[in-house]
């Protein structure tokens, strides 16, 4: 009797075991790719490199997908309008001490720094826009280039993940070095054959994540999956 | 100093007046320009500031309208 006892022991481990690990290949299934970049649970507006944002849409995101990467211009390229605002900001103070506009009745004069106040507005208004909604997105199924241009001209192009053909990305000179920022090509076989993806930072870690996601969509052309 | 040629000063500084209000109401509507701008870009991404830029939009056309009221005033 207690050998058949032993006997049942042994296989209920077994059972055990092989229910182990389906469990597991679920759970791989969850996270296909592993990458190295900490999701931030609360969406920094200006930030320049979102990992999975939560909070971030776009007028032609279908319903199912989901944004893993936002990107834009790194904060550094403000720096040269920064720096020319600044001077467009206080000039009126440093001319203001010496005569130059002396030959202007007081109230032209007062309505001519108004104006040159507006027009530094403008500037700013108009750099920071184009930088702010200057955005590259990267989503589960595609990527999508949103280009603003002097105000008037809007271009959106994207292009499906499974069409993309090749990724490189260049990190020249000392600040980009410094602040590890670079430009990102992509070649496609779509309608829009290279997107470029300017001064964006770690290139390196977006061209990871996009050879994830090719990686991903072979496997589910492999599999017959649709998402 | 211009004003103390009469005939002339009138109107040279005429002239100017209408030229400082012409280019301010052409700034009034690039400032619509801007305001229609953002709503733009606020509707093709949301990234959670629309608001904040909708008022800066609004505070640059409210004071480029200020600032032309202010010069058919006082010139």
């Amino acid at each position: 009797m207690p050998d058949i006892f032993i006997s049942d022991n042994g296989e209920k481990k077994e059972k055990i075991k092989v229910k182990e690990k389906p469990a597991k290949d679920k759970e791989e299934k969850i996270s296909p790719f592993s990458y190295s970049i900490k999701q931030t649970t609360k969406d920094n507006p200006f930030a320049s490199f979102i990992f999975r944002p939560n909070h971030i849409d776009f007028e032609i995101k279908d319903e199912e997908e989901k944004v893993i990467l936002f990107l834009r211009k790194h904060p550094i390229t403000n720096i040269k309008w920064a720096v020319i605002a600044l001077i467009l900001v206080t000039a009126p103070i440093l001319v203001g001490s010496f005569p130059i506009f002396s030959f202007l009745p007081k109230n032209y004069h007062f309505i001519a720094i108004l104006g040159w106040y507006l027009l530094t507005l403008s500037y700013i208004i108009q750099n920071f826009l184009s930088w702010y909604y200057q955005i590259q997105l990267v989503t589960d199924e595609r990527i999508v280039d949103i280009d603003f241009y002097n105000l008037i001209y809007k271009e959106v192009s994207d292009c499906n993940i499974d069409k993309i053909q090749d990724v490189k990305y260049s990190m020249g000179g000392v600040i980009r070095t410094i602040f590890n920022f670079g430009d990102l090509m992509i070649q496609t076989a779509s309608e829009v054959p290279n997107f470029k993806f300017e001064a964006i930072p770690d290139p390196n870690k977006v061209a990871k994540i996009l050879q994830d996601l090719r990686e991903e969509e072979q496997q589910e052309a492999l599999e017959g999956r649709v998402r | 100093m211009i004003n103390n040629m009469p005939i002339l000063s009138i109107n040279l500084m005429a002239i100017v007046k209408i030229f400082v209000i012409l280019a301010l109401s052409i700034y009034v509507i690039f400032s619509l320009v801007v305001i229609k701008q953002v709503k733009l870009m606020t509707e093709t991404v949301e990234i959670g500031t629309e608001w904040l830029m909708k008022i800066v939009s609004y505070i640059h056309f409210l004071f480029a309208v200020a600032v032309l009221i202010f010069a058919i005033i006082i010139l």
